[in-house]
């Protein structure tokens, strides 16, 4: 099996990668489709069950959609998949935003940060412009858009609103903007497979992110800083690395790395996720929200893309500076 | 065509900047006749409650554009009328005639007669010829006078001697909300054209109409004073639903004075239906009705 998978070309085994997740979908697709058939004897079990099925199936609905997603930014190359990811950060931008107070003097400078940074972010990655995509939001931007703010002529809260569109532009466009920067990066060997690389980031952030989420559930320890997260302590925090480490590091041959260095970059990408993670979190207890859209039904409509890929978009910068500064790609 | 192709483009840019979110509350969306009511605070609340209805009501559902903003291009005219189906309103206009009706309240000989039947009949007549109806103007000519201006005070005025009605007891206090549109829609309409008649034009035509009692638009977060005019068509149209509904977050995406959107997130909240209680007030029913648009801010 492993010597078959290794005779096929990088493109093949990407596509190899991809049916194997459409198949694994297929089989859980059907498995949910016929349990809908299933009755419980107590109707409000049942109902209760039915519920619970149907929400999953929804969550089923999600993972196909992505999946296709990424399929189809994969075949089409690297650029349709760079606009895919600057989409996901416009989205994760624009629940952001909405979720925190903004003032009319600030329009200008979200016109900036919607229409101009974002687009030329993702433009300095599409066309490996890595110098100038490293510091094009820390630099330029953190000094234009407070100017942008100044000249709206109003002073009020003034570095508060400015912090907070400049922490949004920093996790939704500039953290994002990295995970496309992946299928950029060239290692020796490793050409037209970089799409494994980005598979691998996210597979193996999401699995500490999950890990880290049952294991606080069935545990139920005592959480470390209870005001910003009821679940966090450092016990599932460290299990859940581990975990994830491990994983990465078993995925070790899908990317350029060797078994120790896939363990390296899994426990830096899982750190800076999970704790990514929980900065979030306390910008959203900041805003005093539970979640950045409770399943669609908060006021402001938000659906709670970025709950998914702020994790991800604090993993995704250091993972590819820690990379790209020690193995020099 | 064009229309069709246009107005999925501007359905496609509404989603993708604000996600037009429709949230049920307390109404299925369904085809039944309805005025949808709702707070305004943006040109663009039309184009957000348009995009927030499901297809199939989209098409049996005419929002409201004031004519002196969605018609003064022959852009913005196209647009309101092809895609947004609008109907449009005289927003100078809309004082007058929602200071009129208090007027007939201020003689409460009005006819007590079964108010249902009476409150029909005006719906008829409305349009298409006033000639019929001048017999039954007497009471109306001492207001044709009122400003707009002294709209606020009239109303006020007229607000607070709500007591008088007592005279006709329980049942019969209707009447006087019935007689109050025929009567106001005569003075305004003699000249030029009731406003509210293209409203009922709409409604009497089986289309749902989405109105914004506030009139304009506010700055604040509260809505404003409900203008009389959704009392008057729930009154003429009492089997048609009034829904409330909450536009949230639209100020934001374009303040007054801007012209680039920005994408943030809106929703539209409807809520559960009202309806005029037997023998309710202007005032008070007004009140309800924007409370419960308020309430929908918080679910």
């Amino acid at each position: 099996m492993n010597q078959f998978l290794r005779s096929l070309t990088p493109t093949e085994q990407v596509a190899a990668l991809f049916l194997i997740v459409f198949g694994l979908l297929v089989v859980v697709s059907t498995t949910a489709f016929f349990l809908t058939f299933r009755e419980r004897r107590n109707p409000v079990h049942d109902a209760a069950w039915q519920a619970e099925l149907a929400h999953y199936r929804k969550l089923l609905g999600t993972t196909w959609f992505m999946a296709v997603v990424f399929w189809v930014g994969w075949a089409l190359g690297e650029t349709v998949a760079t606009v895919l990811f600057a989409l996901i950060a416009f989205f994760a931008l624009r629940e952001f935003i909405t979720l925190s107070p903004t003032r009319r003097g600030d329009h200008r400078s979200l016109i900036l940060a919607f229409f101009v940074v974002l687009p030329i972010q993702f433009w300095l990655v599409a066309t490996a412009r890595f110098d100038l995509f490293t510091v094009f939001i820390p630099v330029y931007v953190f000094l234009a858009i407070p100017v942008a703010s100044a000249l709206a002529d109003d002073p009020s809260h003034f570095l508060e609103r400015n912090a907070k569109l400049q922490w949004g532009i920093m996790v939704c466009v500039y953290g994002m903007s990295h995970v496309p920067a992946l299928l950029l990066l060239s290692f020796p060997g490793y050409e037209g497979k970089s799409a494994f690389l980005v598979f691998f980031l996210v597979f193996v952030v999401q699995t500490s992110v999950l890990v880290q989420h049952v294991i606080s559930r069935r545990t139920q320890r005592k959480p470390f800083a209870p005001n910003v997260s009821r679940s966090f302590n450092w016990t599932s925090w460290g299990i859940g690395i581990a975990v994830a480490s491990l994983v990465g590091a078993l995925f070790s041959f899908i990317t350029p790395f060797k078994f120790g260095q896939a363990l390296a970059v899994s426990v830096i990408a899982c750190i800076a996720g999970s704790m990514g993670h929980l900065v979030m979190k306390a910008l959203k207890r900041d805003r005093g929200i539970p979640n950045w859209g409770k399943k669609g039904v908060g006021v402001t409509g938000a659906n709670g893309l970025l709950d998914r890929v702020d994790a991800l978009c604090f993993a995704a910068p250091i993972f590819f500076h820690s990379i790209r500064w020690y193995f020099n790609a | 065509m064009l229309a069709k192709l246009t107005g999925w483009l501007l359905l496609g840019i509404v989603r993708l900047l604000t996600g037009a979110q429709a949230r049920w509350y307390g109404c299925p969306p369904k085809a039944e006749q309805r005025i949808y009511f709702a707070n305004h605070q943006s040109h663009a609340d039309l184009v957000m409650i348009w995009a927030a209805l499901p297809e199939e009501l989209r098409s049996i559902t005419r929002p409201i554009a004031a004519r002196d903003y969605w018609a003064n291009t022959p852009f913005k005219r196209w647009i309101t009328t092809e895609v947004f189906n609008a109907v449009y309103v005289e927003r100078a206009a809309t004082a007058p005639a929602s200071a009129a009706p208090p007027a007939p309240r201020a003689e409460p000989e009005a006819p007590s007669a079964p108010a249902r039947d009476r409150v029909a009949a005006p719906a008829e007549r409305i349009e298409p010829s006033m000639e019929p109806l001048l017999p039954m103007d007497p009471p109306a000519p001492p207001m044709v006078d009122i400003t707009p201006e002294a709209f606020d005070e009239v109303q006020r005025r007229l607000d607070l001697p709500a007591p008088p009605p007592p005279p006709p007891v329980a049942p019969p206090v209707e009447p006087p909300a019935a007689a109050a549109e025929a009567a106001p829609s005569e003075p305004a309409a003699a000249p030029a054209a009731d406003p509210l008649a293209p409203l009922v034009e709409a409604l009497r035509s089986g289309d749902s109409i989405i109105i914004f009692p506030e009139g304009t638009r506010g700055h604040t977060g509260e809505p404003q004073k409900f203008k009389s005019g959704l009392y008057t068509l729930a009154t003429m149209f009492p089997d048609v639903v009034l829904v409330p509904a909450w536009i949230d977050n639209v100020q934001r995406v374009m303040p007054k004075g801007e012209i680039v959107p920005v994408p943030i997130l809106c929703s539209v909240t409807f809520g559960a239906p009202i309806r005029v209680d037997e023998g309710e007030e202007r005032r008070p029913f007004l009140d309800r009705a924007r409370a419960a648009v308020i309430a929908l801010r918080d679910v």
